[in-house]
């Protein structure tokens, strides 16, 4: 394997594990390598759109479908809460852990709380709704906004 | 990307900002993705689908309208 996919895989290992992101020390410290390395890593990761960074470079906002900040969207498995970036995430939580989970979300326009349960073959039946003002293409252009 | 308790809240959400609606996503559909997306993403050989695999994922769960291409840079708001 390489550095990178490295670096990708101790990132999502420790959201997986922690429900949080990791700080460039946490990923070095497992890979027995430099911070600085690990930086270089996410730039090269988020060129592939498989992170989003903080403006410092060294943060990570996103690595979809887990969320690095506090989010609407809550998922809940395991005995651990993780955040995802929107619907489609909380949604791949429980496809990436292949866990089942319970989503906690909210409507948009009515404030209306969602709690969906996942499981390990896909949500329980439910009529919410799931809605994206950006195309497809240009998801990655303001992946926040998005 | 939001979640709506009905179509008429969305109705309601893009008529307070002005602007069209969107295609619906319903929570079954959203599975398919989130599967399709993020089942290998723990891997180490895991990556993102190309446009075409993009477009298979989408067309494969009824959702064809340009809105879903990749690269559909020309998609524009309907007269």
């Amino acid at each position: 394997m390489d550095f990178d996919a490295q670096v990708k895989i101790s990132v999502y290992r420790h959201f997986a594990d922690t429900g949080e992101a990791p700080s460039t020390v946490d990923v070095a410290g497992r890979l027995g390598c430099s911070n600085a390395q690990v930086v270089d890593a996410y730039t090269r990761l988020r060129l592939q759109r498989v992170l989003l960074l903080e403006e410092d470079g060294a943060t990570i906002r996103m690595a979809p479908p887990f969320s690095g900040v506090p989010t609407p969207h809550r998922v809940e498995s395991a005995g651990r809460w993780y955040y995802a970036n929107c619907p489609w995430d909380a949604l791949g939580i429980p496809a990436a852990l292949h866990r089942s989970a319970v989503v906690h979300s909210q409507c948009a326009q009515s404030g209306d709380r969602l709690r969906l349960e996942v499981g390990n073959t896909g949500p329980e039946p439910s009529d919410w709704l799931f809605h994206s003002l950006v195309p497809a293409a240009r998801w990655w252009v303001d992946l926040i906004f998005t | 990307m939001l979640f709506f308790r009905s179509e008429e809240r969305v109705s309601e959400w893009c008529t307070d900002r002005g602007v069209r609606p969107r295609p619906l996503v319903s929570v079954s559909q959203l599975w398919q993705l989130a599967a399709a997306w993020y089942s290998s993403r723990l891997e180490a050989n895991a990556r993102r689908p190309g446009p075409d695999e993009i477009r298979a994922i989408f067309a494969g769960i009824g959702l064809a309208d340009p809105f879903w291409d990749p690269q559909a840079d020309s998609f524009a708001e309907p007269a």
